[in-house]
């Protein structure tokens, strides 16, 4: 079988990054590259003449409200970075090609979808969920498929002849040769890649250096060319940047809405759920603002997601305008099919652990308990609280003497006339962890008919402990 | 007919016994006296409340007809902003299991309400216990709804107070303290009447916690333990 390999390019990625957000369709927006010229625009843009390249000068001067915005590789990076990941559910070997497009390939991926447009068909549909705009080839070599996507040939074939058809018609100068290179092709008459692969490869290899040579033969697919293949992360992370500051937090919800439906397809995609989100607010002049949000039993859509942090929300207070955001997850695991019992009868719409999250998520932390149980005499260290409707195993009691069902944390002197019923029990003990108890506890009722539990230490003062309720 | 009561009627503040269609549901509460007196037992679902003096015995009154429930679902059993700690060890010899009890302690009294609320009608909860001292009338009809939606039983606790007026739930009840154990009035019943006041006789249950005032045992001589062990 003979190789073939699809590039993807991808022109527009900072730009398609915007698209989220509605203004940034309806108005011009030009991105700038660190020399002022326009590397990326939108329709809006183009439809007012303003074209690739152009210096900010002259685009300014056809529009008077223009929208720039400096370009940013790290939002390249990040958006790639997804594609990727979504990608490698199809295809095995994919590489970070160049900073503007996928290296996929194929040739070994044909024996599992049977032919290449059923392949390309699967692929497709996947891009088009990211709603970005892009160009493709296939290609003999990592090279040629470049060369062919980035010239925006979009056309994907096994055929070889075909390939090389297109591409004796196109032009050196978009070759990756530099141009100090290309410059001593043309002045040799070789202007096309067709002229280039006339010359006998001897005859190259006198007058130009090695990179010309590499490059040629690369293209051609007479080289190896070494690609590094992406290995994809095991956690969800995805960064926006926001192209209008936000500063109030029930508007918030919509951008984040999109991080997690791309969360939601992650971990559907895997079949995964997650406990924990971590949504890291970038604030303007300010230190970032994490904001944790988890689900007890674990989750992956993004209406509930999104319903809890619309609790949580509730309750932020943002300081300064927010400009961008990241969402990453916690540890991920694989989904365990639901138990539910057929025989149980009606079942509720949420299961314990949702609720737990949905009342955590509004009510905050330090708010649901459980109680529990310690082995130890102190009536204080055998009641806990821990957290909510954790298995713990509780400790079997060393006593079965009755005890109040209100305990106050800490006693209190008591101020009622009581009369006593039952008593006493005497507690000493603890004298090893620096808080000993020496108490006789009684049984006590109040002249309003009220069960107390009182107990009286050494010097005689008299407390009140707990309330059999 | 008399413009009040038809107004009172359309608030679903009163009944009309021709209204009722059949007793409600219920479920055991553990002490015959007062199964007796519901006809059944506590409601099996919806509101009841409770207006008490604390540590009279109105948590041991109540608290036995959970232990069946849970005994009997897989559901939860909620306490929201208990105005004391609750004691695990008391909870364990009731006979609770106590991973299946959750404890909410709100920052205030409106997100108590709100999870009440969000507890009964998930469906997971079986019994909500909120202690509150002023539920509205609107507030009470809510937590009423969404108690049926769920299919659990709501306990407000509130303290006797002067102005104090009953909500319109499925059960209202009034307790006071008895020596021998509790002191109930209910005061107002979904398909049934008020009642005189009775006592629940705890002596059984609770024999530290009563008192047996007018029949004098004779007093067996101390025992002293160590020895007959």
């Amino acid at each position: 079988m003979h190789s073939l390999w699809l590039y993807l390019h991808f022109p527009n990625l900072q730009l398609d990054s915007y698209a989220l957000e509605e203004r940034a369709i309806t108005s011009p927006l030009v991105i700038l590259d660190s020399t002022n010229s326009i590397v990326q625009l939108n329709q809006a843009a183009r439809d007012l003449g303003i074209n690739i390249q152009m210096t900010l000068g002259t685009a300014a001067a056809l529009h008077h409200d223009l929208q720039v915005v400096p370009f940013n590789p790290k939002i390249e990076e990040q958006r790639l970075s997804l594609i990727a990941q979504n990608l490698y559910l199809i295809v095995s070997d994919i590489s970070f090609f160049s900073p503007q497009g996928l290296l996929l390939k194929v040739h070994n991926m044909l024996g599992l979808y049977g032919d290449l447009n059923t392949l390309w068909g699967m692929i497709r549909k996947q891009l088009t969920s990211h709603h970005v705009h892009f160009s493709y080839a296939s290609g003999h070599s990592p090279l040629a498929a470049k060369l062919l996507a980035v010239r925006g040939w979009n056309k994907v074939t096994c055929e070889h002849e075909e390939i090389r058809r297109a591409l004796k018609h196109i032009n050196l100068v978009f070759t990756d040769l530099t141009s100090k290179e290309i410059g001593k092709l043309n002045s040799v008459g070789i202007k096309t890649v067709e002229e280039l692969f006339s010359v006998p490869f001897g005859d190259l290899a006198k007058r130009f250096d090695t990179q010309v040579i590499t490059y040629l033969g690369q293209l051609r697919g007479d080289f190896k060319h070494p690609v590094d293949f992406f290995h994809p992360k095991e956690h969800f992370q995805q960064y926006i940047e926001l192209l209008y500051e936000i500063e109030r937090s029930d508007v918030l919800i919509k951008p984040i809405q999109h991080l997690l439906t791309s969360l939601e397809n992650f971990l559907l995609q895997r079949d995964e759920l997650t406990q924990q989100l971590h949504l890291t607010l970038y604030q303007r002049d300010m230190p970032p603002l994490n904001v944790k949000i988890g689900s007890q039993q674990g989750e992956y859509r993004a209406r509930t997601w999104s319903a809890l942090l619309t609790l949580r929300f509730e309750s932020l207070v943002l300081n300064a305008p927010i400009v961008a955001l990241q969402l990453t997850t916690g540890k991920t695991f694989v989904r365990s099919p639901d138990k539910q019992d057929l025989f149980l009868g009606r079942q509720g719409a949420v299961s314990r652990l949702q609720l737990v999250s949905l009342l955590s998520a509004k009510l905050g932390e330090n708010v649901l308990f459980s109680p529990g149980t310690m082995n130890d005499y102190r009536p204080e260290c055998a009641s806990k609280y821990t957290p909510p409707l954790e298995v713990n195993e509780s400790a079997a009691l060393y006593h079965s003497s009755l005890r109040p069902s209100l305990l106050l944390p800490v006693p209190i002197i008591l101020s009622e006339v009581v009369s006593i019923m039952q008593g006493p029990e005497r507690i000493s003990t603890g004298w090893w962890d620096h808080h000993s108890v020496v108490r006789d506890y009684f049984i006590a009722m109040s002249q309003n008919g009220q069960w107390f539990w009182i107990f009286r230490t050494p010097e005689k003062q008299w407390f009140l402990h707990g309330i059999f309720s | 007919m008399n413009l009040t009561i038809d107004e009172l009627k359309n608030k679903r503040l009163i009944w009309q016994a021709n209204q009722v269609s059949g007793a409600q549901n219920t479920l055991p509460s553990g002490f015959e006296a007062l199964d007796a007196h519901l006809q059944g037992g506590l409601p099996e679902r919806g509101v009841v409340d409770i207006s008490t003096a604390i540590g009279i015995g109105e948590l041991r009154l109540l608290l036995p007809s959970f232990v069946l429930r849970q005994q009997s679902s897989e559901k939860l059993l909620v306490f929201i902003a208990p105005p004391v700690r609750l004691n695990g060890p008391m909870l364990l010899q009731l006979g609770f299991d106590l991973t299946r009890i959750l404890i909410i302690e709100p920052k205030n009294a409106k997100d108590a309400l709100w999870s009440a609320e969000q507890c009964l009608k998930s469906g997971c909860c079986e019994g909500v216990f909120l202690w509150h001292q002023s539920v509205e009338i609107h507030q009470a009809k809510r937590l009423q709804f969404a108690a049926e939606t769920g299919g659990a039983l709501s306990i407000i606790i509130r303290q006797k107070t002067h102005e104090h007026f009953s909500l319109p739930v499925s059960l209202t009840m009034d307790l006071a303290a008895a020596p021998e154990g509790i002191d109930v009035t209910i005061t107002k019943r979904k398909g049934g009447s008020h009642s005189e006041p009775f006592v629940v006789n705890m002596v059984k249950a609770w024999p530290a916690l009563t008192r047996r005032l007018p029949i004098r045992k004779n007093i067996p001589l101390a025992t002293i333990h160590s020895l007959t062990d």
